[in-house]
């Protein structure tokens, strides 16, 4: 449906950006604070423009079909737009007169949209006097209200309670079905769980894009274990691994009888022939367990901006 | 109707927050005031005095009305919700416009109980400056409103937006002194622009349709010039 290439200048806060979402499909956007996230859902939802390149919704230009592009989308920015002196319900009403939703539809809507996010209490209550968590609710009621093609959100979960962070992915996820959803976030769970393909950006350049668990495959560059070791007779244990081609050892931890570490080996054969020497030296293993990469892995990895520079 | 929709919205914050009660109370307290003093001392039944004070008083008020109307959306960032909505700048401005444009026929509506004091207890009451002066204070205030909303676009800082409109205000007031200090044609050309000199004229019982037009004009190229700060405002 969508076939983005941005570019933003100034000081360059997204840099040559290629996005496609399909149609019914959950993207995931991900990236540390000023990565370029709330820039790239900016531009999608004709807030600001891009420098250079085009971005596109449902078809329509967000440059040229400004109007088209904006009756189609469902917005939810960082800050809940929110009218303080207005009730949950007039200010509903608002939105649904300026999303240009018919009247008649408008009452409906509002019920229906209030019972999936749990406002329907607080129709009557004063914005301003709402907590956090609420506010947030009616800001993500306000994005969904005219039943949008597409719906963006920035940062959807922020402010709420656990359990209202499993209703709204429920929600988010029920609502795929028959909508694109952007949502940005850098809650990494979040994502896997909700999402179908996550796109992670670092200094407005997009790294990864991919599905969750691709992304976690390859994030293990080599297999992994951590081992717990009670000392052998002397230190012999640790040269071995040193003399052992391709070994890595990070994340040594003394304890008073045992060391803990994080083995990498180049292939998993390799572990075979290093757990023989080492057993012949003496060691006496405590646990020896795979270390299985998380996104949180992944994503590490592809934003530590100084880690990506010197491997370039 | 979108326009609609925006002003129903400003009219229902403006009467939430209790600047339109305070404008609307030292407005009606003030002018009263003047009324009845001025009454008292000349004994002449005319509205001439009370229609040029409310102007002055409205001029140094307006921009307290205007002051919020695009600043706090600024502020609050729903300027976002607005500008990511299918509405144009046009209907935002214009609702907004229009919303304040109520407020103010509210309160002229308001002191027409002075000439209906003045038609009780005078004979031979003329009423032609009465309707000619209350047209003119229509249409400075759609001038005062249409500037104060210009200044309000231009920053989330609702004090600057009412000094910006309030020094431009008082400029357009006080343009009219240059054709006396110059008696040239530059001195003629800024008092031309000046709103006080071409309000007089209504309170002198004159509708000219050139005063008429510089209101309408003036009017509306602040609100084009919001509207162009606005859609400008997706630029920076």
């Amino acid at each position: 449906m969508q076939n983005i290439t941005k570019y933003y200048d100034n000081f360059r806060a997204l840099n040559n950006l290629n996005l496609k979402v399909e149609k019914g499909e959950i993207l995931g956007l991900l990236g540390p604070n000023g990565a370029g996230k709330t820039t790239a859902m900016r531009i999608l939802t004709c807030f600001l423009p891009a420098t250079s390149g085009t971005a596109s919704v449902a078809g329509y230009d967000v440059f040229e079909d400004s109007l088209e592009v904006r009756r189609r989308l469902g917005y939810l920015p960082e800050t809940p737009p929110l009218y303080h002196e207005m009730t949950v319900r007039s200010y509903l009403n608002f939105i649904g007169e300026i999303r240009e939703l018919p009247s008649r539809m408008r009452e409906e809507r509002i019920g229906y949209v209030a019972e999936r996010i749990g406002l329907t209490e607080s129709l009557g209550r004063v914005i301003g006097t709402l907590s956090k968590g609420y506010r947030q609710r009616v800001g993500l009621a306000q994005s969904l209200l005219h039943n949008p093609e597409v719906l963006i959100l920035d940062e959807p979960t922020v402010g709420l309670d656990p359990n209202q962070i499993i209703e709204i992915r429920g929600l988010i996820k029920d609502l795929a079905r028959d909508h694109t959803i952007i949502l940005s976030t850098h809650i990494l769970p979040e994502v896997s769980m909700t999402c179908g393909r996550v796109v992670i950006i670092s200094e407005g350049e997009i790294v990864a894009v991919d599905s969750v668990a691709n992304l976690e495959k390859s994030a293990q560059a080599a297999p992994a274990w951590k081992i717990v070791l009670k000392p052998a007779i002397n230190q012999s244990w640790r040269e071995t691994i040193d003399n052992f081609s391709g070994a890595r050892i990070s994340e040594v931890k003394e304890h008073s009888d045992s060391y803990e570490f994080r083995l990498e080996l180049p292939r998993n054969d390799d572990f075979d022939e290093l757990f023989g020497s080492l057993s012949q030296k003496g060691a006496v293993f405590r646990e020896i367990s795979p270390v299985r990469a998380t996104l949180e892995d992944v994503f590490l990895r592809l934003t530590s901006v100084e880690e990506r520079k010197e491997a370039a | 109707m979108k326009i609609f929709a925006i002003m129903k919205k400003e009219l229902q914050s403006f009467f939430f927050s209790p600047i339109a009660y305070i404008v609307f109370a030292s407005f009606l307290s003030i002018v009263g005031y003047l009324f009845w003093v001025i009454l008292m001392t000349s004994k002449i039944a005319t509205l001439e005095p009370m229609l040029y004070n409310a102007a002055f008083i409205l001029m140094l008020a307006s921009p307290v009305l205007t002051m919020r109307l695009v600043s706090e959306e600024k502020k609050s960032k729903t300027i976002e919700l607005l500008l990511t909505s299918p509405i144009s700048p046009f209907e935002i401005i214009a609702g907004k416009f229009l919303a304040c444009f109520v407020l103010y026929l509210v309160l002229m509506i308001l002191t027409l109980q002075y000439p209906l004091i003045l038609a009780h207890y005078s004979q031979d009451f003329d009423l032609g400056p009465i309707y000619s002066g209350y047209l003119g204070l229509v249409l400075l205030g759609a001038a005062y409103i249409s500037l104060g909303l210009f200044a309000s676009t231009l920053t989330e800082n609702q004090i600057i937006a009412a000094m910006v409109s309030f020094g431009g205000l008082v400029l357009f007031w006080i343009f009219g002194w240059a054709r006396h200090a110059f008696e040239n044609d530059f001195g003629e050309l800024l008092g031309n622009l000046s709103l006080f000199d071409r309000y007089a004229e209504f309170l002198r019982g004159i509708v000219d349709s050139g005063n008429v037009i510089f209101f309408v004009v003036f009017t509306t190229v602040w609100l084009f010039l919001a509207m162009r700060v606005l859609e400008s405002d997706r630029w920076r």
